[in-house]
């Protein structure tokens, strides 16, 4: 298990590097000059340009900016973006919403993907079944943009019930409707993934014996066929996190919440190479991380599963 | 199970470029200021980031509260005084500004002579390297404080404090509209208390102006920030007590929260220009701004070398249909080649050639030979702008009879880099908002090299540099005016691009304000808001 442990952190640590080089090359290969576009489409004089340029290393090769940038990286410091500010400090603020955000949807997506896929399991072929799978079908198919702009128009404006944009009617409320929509993306695969699962416990010899003991059904169920059909789904649930993440970009901006989704998106837009870096870097390594636990997790749920 | 999880790793970086990729906007900012008779109200920003007058490049609404400008142009472009007493010259090359007595800052400080001076020379000192530096360029000595080598100074040599009150200011050529340049939206014209040069980053978070409100919760990124009315301002007493600015990311959910009663006032983003009429009736603001587009030529290609050509394409332009279907009716087609808020603007003096006449353009056309290949339009994307040149791609199309498209660039700073390289091999997107709504902004900008926007028509003619600096030299503003009017007619004859919108700003208040008024900037005067009653 240690061994195990040890390996995986290796291979997170070559992940690590790789991506940032990656991302920080696809950044500064992105068109256009960082430093003119600071004043909009109004120039900034030469002297000005050529003073941040220095200022922020912009003259120097790619690949030297980089290993400044690593090197940073290595004593903590995420350096920071063309007006100055710490993109530790930008990040940092960030986080809660961010974070906040993905477990709620995380949570709805939980509770709903394996509610639905139980019962789609339990009347497999049958019309509720055929209901849940186009239902999620179809709710996975709109771009989540559009069900976040109209579930804000009318559940926002029109009825009112939940605020249209910022954070500052706290957690829940706040959250909730992003967090549905964001959850909402997900749904069908969650949900496909359960009910396979669980229609295959039930042919399982396990469950047979179970109900040839006279164990009441509610508990066949409840207890057993629920837990040995999750350990799928937990794995899936820990990939889907990463595109919870992604969903927030979106999301956070139209709903207005600060995390580091709209923080990623306007550095994009800004070619800040390590705004982006770091908050890429942050999000693929708690993304890793989550797998890393999931997998520890699923030896505990099922010791049939050994990590060698 | 290993390599899979690499893989998926790997895919997520994918993510995270591909979101790199299909990033592209430049949302238009929706800048906010205001005061009023009590009374609190919530407007809508884009997160300044900085605040500091002389580097803050969207944070114009906020300046505007927070500090009073020297002069003040109203919607009428009227000019008058506000902080100064009066800013006169015999000659246009020196000017001697006087400041009202009993002027403090916010920190209490008296505002005189030499806050003005400090507050310029921080401003031009080029290892600051401020934003704005470029607005104090025809300053005597802006040279020695931006040099390429040595030490620079740090004192403008052109600036010089009389008394309290009183400085001179000389500038590098005669410039009657140098009291214009001093008004709202020049920011780097704006007094600093002596405070503020300690240290500039402490003063970025809690900015202390001379203007009729005071900052009251220090700047966070991405957080409100509430300004008060100052007690002790010397100027128009503000109508309301007080103002936050909420940031927005997307200017489309702080459209969306005005609906829903959340927020005040919102500037109208792009998309929502054609049904903003419907959604807010008498509450939908459009304030004319001193904004011009243009249809950029590329005058460098061979085939729009035929001033005939040129005019063809103009003509070719419906204009009006373009505005009702894709601005809402909100824009005005350009008849001139300034903004018609600048004093003077010589309104219809382009004529029939900013007229739509499809038979007219396409029988000038073949009187000077066709046009041969395709007309290929290039734009900044992610801008909201796609609509506009699709739309003049077609109508080239079907009314020239030649072959017309219109790509996009990935975003704003791509534009740029490719325009700035002559690398664009057709007409092009060109613009210019004016900071203070003289044709001499507007001019200068589009038609001296160097002038203001590298982005705009290559059209420079040494005998309309000539003509823009003699008029520039008339002190008498009427003069003024009329010298910038035959710049236009001697441009006009050349036709270097079809000039195509006088610009407006539009926004949308919640059912709390009564009247938003606005001033020449086109901006909302958010220090004047009315409130509805009992609001």
């Amino acid at each position: 298990m240690t061994r195990y442990a040890v390996r995986r952190a290796v291979e997170l640590l070559i992940v690590f590097l790789g991506v940032t080089l990656i991302i920080y090359l696809m950044v500064f290969a992105l068109p256009g000059d960082p430093i003119r576009s600071l004043g909009g489409d109004r120039p900034l004089p030469d002297n000005v340009v050529a003073e941040l340029r220095s200022r922020y290393h912009l003259d120097e090769p790619v690949l030297q900016q980089y290993l400044r940038y690593i090197g940073g990286l290595f004593q903590g410091d995420l350096g920071t973006n063309f007006s100055g500010q710490s993109v530790a400090g930008r990040m940092e603020s960030r986080w809660p919403v961010t974070i906040t955000l993905a477990l709620t949807a995380w949570g709805i997506q939980v509770v709903l993907g394996v509610l639905l896929g139980l019962f789609a399991g339990l009347r497999r072929g049958r019309a509720g079944d055929r209901l849940v799978l186009a239902g999620t079908i179809l709710a996975t198919s709109i771009p989540v943009f559009v069900v976040a702009v109209t579930t804000q128009l009318v559940l926002g404006v029109r009825l009112g019930w939940f605020p249209v944009a910022g954070t500052s009617e706290g957690w829940p409320t706040a959250y909730l409707l992003p967090a549905v929509v964001i959850a909402v993306f997900g749904l069908a695969s969650v949900t496909r993934v359960m009910r396979g699962s669980v229609v295959d416990t039930l042919q399982s010899d396990f469950v047979r014996s179970l109900r040839a003991r006279g164990l009441r059904e509610r508990r066949v169920v409840g207890v057993h066929v629920l837990r040995n059909s999750a350990i799928p789904v937990l794995t899936l649930l820990a990939l889907d996190l990463g595109f919870l993440l992604g969903g927030t970009v979106v999301v956070e901006g139209v709903f207005n919440l600060p995390g580091v989704g709209q923080l990623l998106f306007q550095a994009i837009r800004a070619h800040e190479g390590p705004t982006v870096v770091g908050v890429s870097t942050a999000l693929i390594i708690i993304f890793l991380l989550t797998n890393l636990v999931v997998d520890l997790l699923s030896s505990v749920l099922d010791p049939r599963i050994r990590h060698e | 199970m290993d390599t899979t999880r690499i893989r998926l790793a790997a895919g997520a970086a994918v993510l995270a470029l591909a979101l790199a990729a299909c990033s592209g906007g430049g949302d238009e900012s929706a800048d906010d200021t205001a005061t009023g008779s009590g009374g609190a109200i919530r407007v809508a920003v884009t997160d300044p980031v900085q605040l500091v007058p002389g580097r803050q490049t969207i944070a114009f609404d906020f300046a505007m509260a927070v500090w009073a400008p020297l002069t003040w142009i109203d919607d009428a472009g009227e000019m008058s005084y506000v902080a100064a007493e009066s800013v006169e010259s015999e000659d246009g090359v020196t000017w001697t500004i006087t400041l009202k007595d009993g002027w403090t800052f916010h920190d209490g400080t008296p505002v005189t002579a030499q806050s003005y001076v400090d507050a310029w020379n921080a401003v031009a000192y080029g290892p600051n390297a401020w934003e704005n530096s470029g607005q104090l360029a025809n300053v005597v000595g802006y040279a020695d404080l931006n040099t390429a080598e040595g030490e620079p100074a740090t004192e403008m040599s052109g600036l010089e404090v009389v008394d309290d009150t009183t400085f001179t200011v000389t500038l590098t050529g005669a410039d009657g509209q140098f009291p214009m340049q001093l008004s709202q939206a020049q920011t780097a014209f704006y007094p600093m208390p002596e405070s503020a040069f300690d240290d500039f980053e402490a003063y970025n978070t809690h900015p202390v102006g001379n203007g009729p409100f005071e900052v009251a919760t220090d700047y966070a990124e991405n957080e409100e920030m509430t300004v008060t009315a100052y007690a002790d301002y010397q100027g128009l007493e503000p109508t309301v007590d007080e103002i936050t600015f909420v940031p927005y990311t997307d200017t489309t959910t702080a459209y969306t929260d005005v609906q829903a009663g959340n927020l005040d006032i919102a500037g109208v983003p792009v998309a929502r220009q054609t049904q903003a009429a419907a959604d807010f009736g008498d509450r939908l603001y459009s304030f004319e701004a001193a904004g011009i587009s243009y249809l950029g030529l590329p005058l460098w290609d061979e085939r729009y070398s035929d001033v005939r050509v040129r005019q063809a394409i103009s003509m070719a332009i419906d204009r009006d249909t373009i505005n009702d279907v894709i601005y809402g009716g909100l824009f005005t087609p350009a008849t001139a080649l300034t903004p018609a808020v600048e004093a003077g603007t010589p309104e219809g003096i382009c004529g029939e050639y900013c007229e739509y006449d499809p038979d007219a353009a396409k029988a000038l056309l073949e009187e000077a030979g066709g046009f041969d290949g395709t007309i290929d339009i290039f734009f900044p994307g992610g801008s909201g702008l796609d609509e506009l040149y699709t739309a003049i791609a077609n109508q080239l199309r079907q009314n020239l009879g030649v072959d017309a498209v219109a790509t996009p660039s990935t975003d704003w700073a791509e534009f740029a880099g490719k325009r700035e390289a002559g690398d664009i091999a057709g007409p092009f997107f060109s613009r210019w908002g004016a900071l203070y709504p003289s044709q001499q902004n507007t001019l200068r900008a589009f038609y001296v090299e160097g002038g203001g926007c590298p982005n705009c028509i290559p059209y420079y003619e040494p005998e309309v540099t000539d003509l823009i600096a003699a008029a520039d030299a008339e002190v008498d503003a009427d003069a003024a005016a009329e010298a910038y009017a035959a710049v236009q007619e001697r441009i006009l004859e050349d036709f270097p691009a079809p000039p195509l919108f006088f610009e407006t700003y539009s926004y949308v208040v919640s059912e709390r304000v009564a009247e938003l008024p606005t001033s020449a900037v086109g901006n909302p005067t958010f220090t004047q808001v009315v409130l509805a009653e009992g609001a």
